[in-house]
């Protein structure tokens, strides 16, 4: 994969994140677009970085396998039976 | 109950450890039900419950601190009261199954990944990507401030990105 070479390219690689965030202010967005638009290498990181962003909260959807589930119930219900109840800590 | 599968994603992503997960979940679990009713807002509680999960983690991984680091896929195994391995079912039976292999393949390489980023950024990257957290959220659970988080969360993204790019 090719990566950004310019001086310009690497200082708005920086702003890729908060660009895919949506956290540019608007006239900063604009001009991260325009380039976009122009410099094929640069979008070419920006898809691949969004694709990243979205590889991972893919991975949010992880069930709890059963087993688990149920071994970690019945343990929890002995130790409830079992402990006193304190304050809120972490 | 969704505390619980949050705790369980958390416990085997970040700690990296099946026998971990269970630990910390358990320990988790078992100060949600304990504590849960006294937090009376919900956007508390989600940042109360993070951060009890990562406490119970890092506990339970100094409990095995003679035990060399252990990498558990999510693709994997998980242990049975007996002691046996069984594969992890987590899948969606919804999906078609050309769906399942793809995801599959994805969250393996997602879970190596995230393995080569320092420990705190794989927790930020956790918390913010696969958890959905707020960047404040995020912050608090952490301890850092919010710049911080996007800070080290646009570096993991790079790392991230190579990793996942490698052939």
């Amino acid at each position: 994969m090719r990566t950004p070479a310019s001086d310009r390219c690497r200082s708005l690689l920086e702003q890729l994140s908060k660009y895919l965030d949506d956290e540019l202010p608007p006239a900063q967005r604009r001009s991260l677009s325009a380039h976009l638009r122009r410099c094929p290498c640069c979008q070419t990181m920006a898809d691949s970085l969004k694709h990243t962003v979205e590889t991972c909260r893919k991975a949010g959807t992880t069930r709890l396998p059963a087993d688990v589930r149920v071994r970690a119930r019945a343990r929890i219900a002995t130790l409830l039976a079992s402990g006193p109840v304190g304050s809120p800590r972490t | 109950m969704k505390a619980q599968e949050i705790a369980y994603r958390f416990s085997l992503l970040v700690c990296g450890h099946a026998d971990d997960a269970d630990d910390a979940m358990q320990e988790a679990l078992l100060k949600t039900y304990r504590h849960a009713g006294q937090i009376k807002e919900p956007a508390a509680f989600r940042t109360w419950l993070y951060r009890t999960v990562k406490n119970a983690c890092l506990i339970s991984r100094r409990k095995r601190v003679d035990e060399p680091a252990r990498l558990q896929s999510l693709d994997d195994v998980s242990m049975t009261p007996d002691g046996s391995v069984q594969r992890i079912d987590v899948e969606d039976p919804g999906r078609r199954p050309d769906q399942v292999m793809e995801n599959t393949r994805l969250r393996r390489s997602l879970h190596r990944a995230l393995q080569t980023l320092p420990p705190e950024s794989r927790l930020i990257v956790f918390l913010r990507e696969v958890e959905g957290l707020s960047t404040r959220e995020v912050a608090a659970v952490v301890g850092i401030s919010e710049a911080n988080v996007k800070t080290r969360l646009h570096r993991a993204r790079l790392s991230l990105r190579q990793h996942l790019e490698a052939p």
